[in-house]
C-alpha cells in the first residue's frame, strides 16, 4: 500500500516535472529525495572517533541517541528514551527506552545496547572518553530498562548523553563485525546509509523503523560534497541542489534577491577567536593579550566580514545556556591598547606570526583586518596560510603564536564548551594557549557537580569573567551560520548545534 | 671612428615590429612597477568596509575587493613584487643553467656525461609538480621561490647552452685560440660563451612567460607571496569567491598577467629576429 503511494506520487510529480526536464532526470531522481550540498565529506561514521564536523552531522542521520536538545537548544527532548528519571543525589540515572525502537535492520533497540554503546563511548579507544567515565556501573533492569550510577553527581552527564559520541549501536553486530560494521553502519536514527562515495556523495533512504511516526516524510536524502562555495550556490540556484548549509556571508545576501530560494541565518554556538600562544614571548604578559583585544575593531569586523550575521564575542564562549550577558566586550581603544603595550616593555609594539585555515574565505577576510588593526598599534603580524586539518595539530604541538580560529559545542551545556576552551590542565590546555587560571579551574570542579540553577549559572557567568580578563584570546564574534533551500523545501533546519535535521523535510 | 650602433642594425631593429611593440609594453610595466603607487592616489592595503565591492567607475577605476581595498592600487602594486620575482627567478636559472652547460659541453667526457644525466632525470619530472613540490615542503616564502624556479628550470639553459657549445667546439676559431696556449677560463668566456649565448637568452624571455604562470600560480595555491602583500595570483583566488558579486577582483589581476604574458613573448620573437638574422 504504501509503496504503491509512493509510486504514484513520483508519477504524478514527474508528469509536471516532465514537461520540463529531460524523462531520464525524472526517472533516476525521485522526487522525494532531498539533494543537500556541503563543504566537507564525513571521515568516519565511527561515533567514538569523530570530532569533525561532516562525520559528526553524518553521524546524527544515521544513529540515535537516549536524550536530544529541543530544536532551539534550550532544553533535552526524549530520544530513544521515551522517560528518564535522576535520583535526588544525582548519581543514578534510569532511563525508560521506547518499546517500539528499532535499529533498521528491524531489531529492536535494549537495554544491552545502551550499555554496550556507553561502555564502548568511555573505552580506551574513545576521543571522548572522559564525557562518559563518570558512569561507574550499569545495571540492566529488563530489556528496555537501564540504570547507570555515579560515584558522584556530574551535571553535565545528560547533555553527553545527547551527544553524537552516545549514539546507541547495535552491540551484536558490531561485536561480530568489529570495524567492518561501519562500512555499512546500522543505527537507529531517521535514515539509513546506503551508498558513500567518499568526497563525493553520500545516499541516504529512510529507515523504515525509526520511532517517530510518519518520519521522516522524505523517502531519502542525497548529500552532495561541493567544496566550492561558489558552485555549492550555483548549483542551488540552477535547482541541481534542494539545500546547501555553509553559506559564505557576501553570497547570502545574493541569494536572498532570488525568488526560488529562502535563505535563512541559524544562531549557533560559535565563538571565533585568535589563540594566543601563552607559553610564548610576549604573549606571557596578560596586558599584552588584553592590548591586542583593545586594538581589533570586533563591531567593524561584524559589518564588514559577517555583514550583520553575528554580534561581538565578549569572551571565550559560545552564545548559550548560563552565558554572562552583563559581560562587555573590549572595546576599540588604541590609547588603552598602547599604554598596556608600553607598561609591559613594548611600547614600539613586536613582530609575530598568525596562522590561518586557508581556502576560508571568511577566515582569511578577518585575518587581513586583524592584520591591519594591530599594526596601529605597533604590531607587525605575518600570516601563515595553512590547510584546516593540520591547523589543530600544530596548535596542539604548541608550535604557533597566534592562530585564527573558532569552536563550535556539540551539547547546549556549556560545560562542554569550558572545559575545552578555558580550563587548563583539561582536554585541550585551554585551547592549545596553556593559559592557566586555578579559580577558574576550582569553579569548573564545582560546576560540574553543581545541579542546574542558579547557583550553577552564577559559576559559569564567573569563569566567563575570568577568561574575559586574562585574555588568552582575542575575542571575536559569535557568528551565525546561513542557509537556503529552495522555495519548495519545508522543513529543513540548521540546529543550534549546527548539524541539519532532515527529518520534518518536505518536498512539494 | 665606428657608430655605435651600425646602420644595418637600425635597419633590423626598424623592421622588427615584434621587439618595438615588446619593448613599449615592457617600458609601461617598468613605469608601472617602479612609479605605479605614485600614481594611484589610493592605498593597496588600505581596508574600507564602507567602500567594499564597488564596481569599476570613478574614483576606483577598476573597482574595490571585498575588504574595500582598490584594485587598481592593488595590480599596480603587485606589478613591483611580481616582476621583481619574476626576474630573479628567471635570472638565477639562466646563470647557473649557462654555466653549467659551458662547462658540460666546453669539457666533455665524464662531466658531461655525469650532468647531462643529471639534466635528463630532472627533465622527466613535470615542472610545476616539482616547483609546487619544493615549495611545498620548504614552505611559503619569497626565497623558496627563488630557490625551487633556480632547481627546477636551470636544466633547460643547460641544454641549451650546451647544445650550442658542442657546435662552437669543433669551430676553427675555437680550435685555433685553443693552440695558442690560451687557458679553459678565458676561451670560454671570452671566445665560446659570446657565440653561444643568443639563444639563451632568447628562451630566457620565453621563460619569463613560464615564470610570471609558475610565481602567479603559486600565490593562487597559498603557497607564493603571502598576503596582505598585493600579488596577482593571490587577487585571483581571493577574487574566486566573489566572481559572482565582483568580477573585476580577478579580472583585472589576470589581465596583468596576460599583458606580462604578452610583452614577453613578442620580446622573445622580436629578439630572436633580431640577433639571429636570417639570410
Amino acid at each position: 500500500m504504501a509503496k504503491h503511494e509512493s509510486v504514484s506520487a513520483i508519477i504524478a510529480k514527474c508528469g509536471l516535472a516532465g514537461l520540463l526536464m529531460s524523462g531520464s532526470v525524472c526517472a533516476t531522481a525521485s522526487a522525494a529525495t532531498l539533494r543537500l550540498g556541503v563543504a566537507g565529506d564525513a571521515l568516519t561514521v565511527d561515533p567514538i572517533a569523530s570530532s569533525d564536523n561532516p562525520s559528526i552531522w553524518t553521524e546524527l542521520l544515521i544513529y540515535d541517541q537516549l536524550v536530544r536538545p529541543s530544536k532551539d537548544g534550550t532544553t533535552l527532548v526524549p530520544g530513544i528514551a521515551e522517560s528518564w528519571t535522576v535520583a535526588p543525589d544525582g548519581k543514578e540515572f534510569r532511563f525508560k527506552l521506547r518499546a517500539d525502537a528499532k535499529f533498521s535492520d528491524g531489531q529492536p533497540v535494549t537495554a544491552a545496547d545502551v550499555s554496550f554503546s556507553l561502555k564502548r563511548a568511555a573505552g580506551e579507544k574513545s576521543e571522548w572518553g572522559r564525557f562518559f567515565r563518570p558512569i561507574t556501573s550499569y545495571e540492566i533492569i529488563d530489556d528496555h530498562t537501564i540504570a547507570m550510577k555515579l560515584d558522584k553527581p556530574f551535571t553535565p552527564m545528560l547533555n553527553n548523553l545527547a551527544m553524537f559520541s552516545a549514539s546507541i549501536l547495535p552491540s551484536k553486530l558490531v561485536e561480530a563485525q568489529g570495524a567492518a560494521f561501519f562500512e555499512h553502519p546500522i543505527g537507529s536514527g531517521p535514515f539509513v546509509l546506503k551508498n558513500w562515495s567518499r568526497g563525493q556523495s553520500q545516499d541516504f533512504v529512510k529507515n523504515a523503523f525509526y520511532w517517530e511516526k510518519g518520519k521522516p516524510s522524505i523517502d531519502g536524502a542525497r548529500i552532495e560534497i561541493v567544496p566550492e562555495d561558489n558552485s555549492r550556490v550555483l548549483k542551488l540556484k540552477a535547482g541541481e541542489l534542494d539545500a546547501i548549509v555553509g553559506i559564505p556571508f557576501n553570497q547570502a545576501d545574493t541569494l536572498k534577491s532570488d525568488p526560488n530560494i529562502n535563505v535563512t541565518v541559524a544562531t549557533v554556538f560559535r565563538v571565533d577567536m585568535v589563540q594566543l600562544n601563552t607559553t610564548k614571548k610576549p604573549f606571557n604578559d596578560s596586558r599584552v593579550r588584553q592590548a591586542l583585544n583593545y586594538a581589533v575593531d570586533k563591531n567593524a569586523l561584524v559589518k564588514g566580514v559577517l555583514r550583520g550575521n553575528g554580534t561581538v564575542a565578549n569572551s571565550a564562549m559560545p552564545v548559550m545556556a548560563y552565558h554572562n550577558t552583563d559581560l562587555k566586550p573590549y572595546p576599540l581603544d588604541l590609547v588603552k591598547a598602547k599604554a598596556l603595550l608600553a607598561e609591559a616593555g613594548l611600547p614600539n609594539g613586536f613582530k609575530t606570526t598568525m596562522l590561518v585555515a586557508a581556502g576560508d574565505v571568511t577566515q582569511r577576510q578577518a585575518a587581513t583586518v586583524i592584520q591591519a588593526d594591530l599594526k596601529k598599534i605597533g604590531v607587525e603580524v605575518e600570516l601563515q596560510t595553512i590547510e584546516g586539518s593540520s591547523q589543530f595539530g600544530t596548535t596542539k604541538s604548541g608550535n604557533y603564536e597566534m592562530s585564527l580560529s573558532y569552536a563550535t559545542s556539540d551539547t547546549i551545556d556549556p560545560d562542554q564548551s569550558v572545559g575545552f576552551l578555558v580550563v587548563n590542565p583539561e582536554r585541550a590546555n585551554a585551547y592549545h594557549t596553556q593559559w592557566k587560571n586555578e579559580r577558574l579551574n576550582e569553579l569548573y570542579a564545582q560546576e560540574r557537580t553543581t545541579p542546574d540553577g542558579e547557583l550553577r549559572s552564577k559559576m559559569f557567568k564567573e569563569i566567563e569573567v575570568l577568561a574575559h580578563d586574562g585574555a588568552p584570546f582575542i575575542f571575536l564574534y559569535n557568528p551565525s551560520s546561513p542557509y537556503a533551500s529552495r522555495k519548495n523545501i519545508t522543513g529543513f533546519k540548521v540546529m543550534p548545534t549546527s548539524n541539519y535535521d532532515l527529518t520534518d523535510v518536505v518536498i512539494k | 671612428m665606428r657608430p655605435l650602433v651600425s646602420d644595418a642594425t637600425r635597419l633590423r631593429f626598424a623592421r622588427n615590429g615584434n621587439l618595438q611593440f615588446g619593448l613599449a609594453m615592457l617600458s609601461l610595466l617598468v613605469l608601472a612597477s617602479v612609479a605605479g603607487s605614485a600614481l594611484v592616489p589610493f592605498d593597496p592595503l588600505d581596508i574600507d568596509f564602507g567602500q567594499a565591492l564597488q564596481p569599476p567607475g570613478w574614483p576606483h577605476l577598476f573597482g574595490t575587493d571585498d575588504l574595500g581595498r582598490d584594485v587598481l592600487a592593488r595590480v599596480v602594486a603587485s606589478a613591483s613584487v611580481d616582476m621583481k620575482v619574476v626576474s630573479i627567478c628567471v635570472l638565477l636559472p639562466f646563470l647557473i643553467g649557462s654555466t653549467i652547460g659551458l662547462v658540460s659541453g666546453y669539457f666533455g667526457g665524464w662531466i658531461d656525461l655525469i650532468i647531462m644525466r643529471f639534466v635528463d632525470v630532472l627533465w622527466a619530472f613535470p615542472f610545476y609538480v616539482l616547483v609546487i613540490s619544493i615549495v611545498g615542503a620548504l614552505g611559503p616564502g619569497t626565497g623558496n621561490i627563488y630557490l625551487a624556479f633556480s632547481m627546477v628550470v636551470w636544466i633547460s639553459f643547460a641544454r641549451i647552452v650546451r647544445g650550442e657549445v658542442l657546435l662552437a667546439r669543433r669551430l676553427e676559431y675555437t680550435q685555433a685560440v685553443s693552440v695558442l696556449g690560451y687557458s679553459h677560463a678565458r676561451i670560454m668566456l671570452r671566445h665560446v660563451l659570446p657565440n653561444v649565448i643568443t639563444p639563451a637568452i632568447v628562451f630566457m624571455m620565453a621563460d619569463v612567460v613560464l615564470t610570471i604562470l609558475g610565481v602567479t600560480s603559486l600565490g593562487f595555491l597559498g603557497l607564493g607571496i603571502q598576503p596582505p602583500t598585493p600579488e596577482w595570483g593571490v587577487m585571483i583566488a581571493e577574487g574566486r569567491n566573489f566572481i559572482q558579486d565582483g568580477w573585476w577582483i580577478s579580472l583585472f589581476p589576470g589581465l596583468a598577467i596576460v599583458f606580462v604574458g604578452i610583452t614577453f613573448s613578442l620580446i622573445g620573437d622580436g629578439l630572436d629576429d633580431f640577433l639571429r638574422p636570417k639570410p
